[in-house]
């Protein structure tokens, strides 16, 4: 899914944070503060008591703390100014779900990919779709705004205009619309389609399988069609490529010593 | 606020309330006119600063213009069923069966008690959920879509006649009622005449209000006006070259049909139509 922006909480968030990484950095150390569009589930946000969490935030702790000894401390940036706001010295990274595309890449320089997010098909139980070809014709629900839209929309040109999309405001009445048959499919990235179809859609929905994106760019890919491979990366200015090394060399470790993989069953079960 | 004044105005009362009177006038003159300058000014730097007239070009067809289309089409089919519905819940809110009444009464309270973005949810997720997964129609969101502006609209336009036909001395249907009519032909010929005239001004701007009400359709995932914009927007993170059709596209509807429903009035009004009864 590509990020929204969330403006509410910003301010007490940052100031929250930003007196936290004072109380804690006191050691001497350089502080890296990491720019993130909180809350972002489940990648950035707070549990009840006010504890920032998520996937970004424990990878953040493993590479910045653990690996590479530097305090961090995040700092709330409304998503749509993200760039800009690294560009300006605001912070020194992005960690935000932020998926490496070339627009991007003409501002900022992606570190090595830590999380790679799949468009996806699902479709009910019954459903005799089992490739894209079999798409043709009917109707797919996407999320207004998203990648899964965008990749639908470029699906349909794929099937020379044969497709229809029905754009629901939030993706839960994608999903209500495939189990009360006005979809035949939703189109969205596999992390959060599969909470779905493991959980309240169970036996009554299934992800299309086959091999498709991701099997083509030779990834370690998932049994089931991806229309699309989206990895996310930490964006750096472009003139920090020393520390943008580090970093690489810091994901690199934690993805060989497990902490990666013990950090992503943490999050996305399954 | 100032005694002087007071005191002045006790004086001489017919002078200080012309001058009060030109005072006023002028204050209003000055205050529309700095409004409507600030608008212009507002409007001219959207127009020639803001809007990106090759993008306008690009998106004014297809995707607005069937946009625009759909929504006429589905203000039309709601427009008339709602009427018509609401002929219905309005005779039935003044029946004097108590039954029919209060039934009507509970019907109104709901659909005008509770949201229609609440009752469009009901009616496309929550109705078809009881078939589950075996709900026979498809394309539902636009069914779902006229049925919900149908029920919703039909209780405004209920409630506005009710308040028609109340505005009718209770004398008219007795002396109907005494001449031997029945109280259907007491209705349809005395007090419904009336009753429609007397509102007419409510039911009209129902029907305005139900032409904006399709904006919530965006989340039924019909491709209306607000879908539009929210498409382009999110694909070009440019606001006001959406917004200015988007604003064109409601005012060419709400506008004229804003001319229909006075006309409407004018008609149905003796005072200005000579008279024919």
């Amino acid at each position: 899914m590509d990020r929204r922006s969330y403006l509410k909480s910003a301010g007490a968030t940052g100031a929250a944070l930003a007196a936290a990484g004072c109380l804690g950095g006191g050691g001497g150390q350089e502080t890296i503060q990491i720019g993130s569009d909180i809350p972002y589930r489940p990648f950035e946000y707070e549990t009840t008591e006010g504890e920032l969490v998520g996937f970004d935030v424990d990878i953040a702790e493993a590479v910045f703390a653990e690996e590479l000894g530097y305090d961090y401390e995040f700092v709330n940036n409304s998503f749509d100014t993200i760039i800009p706001s690294l560009n300006n010295e605001n912070f020194r990274v992005i960690m935000s779900a932020m998926t490496i595309n070339d627009e991007r890449a003409e501002q900022v320089d992606f570190s090595d990919p830590y999380f790679t997010a799949y468009q996806t098909i699902v479709v009910r139980e019954d459903s005799d779709i089992s490739s894209t070809e079999d798409m043709r014709g009917v109707r797919v629900g996407v999320q207004k705004g998203t990648t899964g839209a965008a990749a639908a929309q470029s699906l349909k040109e794929d099937l020379d205009g044969e497709l229809e999309i029905n754009e629901y405001d939030q993706i839960p009445d994608a999903f209500s619309a495939l189990l009360n048959n006005q979809v035949v499919a939703v189109i969205n990235d596999n992390t959060v389609s599969a909470e779905f179809v493991n959980g309240e859609g169970e036996g009554q929905v299934r992800f299309v399988e086959g091999e498709g994106a991701a099997a083509e760019e030779g990834e370690n890919a998932p049994p089931y069609l991806t229309l699309t491979v989206e990895n996310y990366g930490i964006a750096f200015r472009q003139d920090d490529d020393e520390f943008r090394e580090e970093v690489n060399g810091a994901l690199a470790a934690i993805r060989e010593d497990g902490t990666y993989d013990e950090i992503y069953s943490e999050y996305f079960a399954g | 606020m100032a005694t002087d004044t007071g005191r002045t105005a006790d004086r001489d009362r017919g002078v200080l309330e012309q001058l009060n009177d030109r005072a006023f006038r002028r204050l209003g003159v000055v205050g529309t006119s700095l409004f409507a300058l600030g608008v212009v000014l507002f409007i001219g730097y959207i127009l020639l600063v803001r809007v990106d007239y090759a993008l306008l070009v690009e998106i004014v067809y297809p995707q607005f213009t069937f946009a625009f289309l759909r929504v006429i089409g589905i203000v039309a089919i709601s427009s008339v069923l709602s009427v018509i519905a609401g002929v219905i819940v309005g005779l039935a809110r003044v029946s004097r069966t108590r039954l029919t009444s209060s039934i009507a009464k509970s019907y109104i309270e709901f659909f005008r008690g509770t949201p229609l973005l609440f009752q469009l949810f009901v009616i496309y997720i929550g109705v078809p959920q009881l078939w589950s997964g075996s709900f026979p129609l498809e394309q539902f969101n636009y069914y779902a879509a006229v049925i919900g502006l149908t029920l919703n609209h039909a209780a405004y336009v209920g409630e506005a006649l009710r308040g028609g036909i109340e505005s009718i001395p209770d004398g008219q249907m007795e002396a109907s009622r005494s001449l031997g009519m029945s109280y259907i032909q007491s209705m349809r010929e005395v007090i419904l005449p009336q009753a429609w005239r007397n509102s007419l001004a409510a039911i009209g701007n129902d029907q305005v209000i139900l032409v904006k009400d399709t904006s919530l359709l965006t989340v039924l995932a019909i491709p209306e006006l607000l879908s539009a914009f929210r498409q382009i927007n999110s694909s070009t993170f440019d606001a006001w070259t959406p917004i200015v059709l988007v604003a064109i596209a409601y005012l060419m509807i709400t506008v004229p049909l804003g001319k229909v429903i006075r006309t409407l009035e004018e008609r149905a009004d003796p005072a200005t139509h000579g008279g024919d009864d």
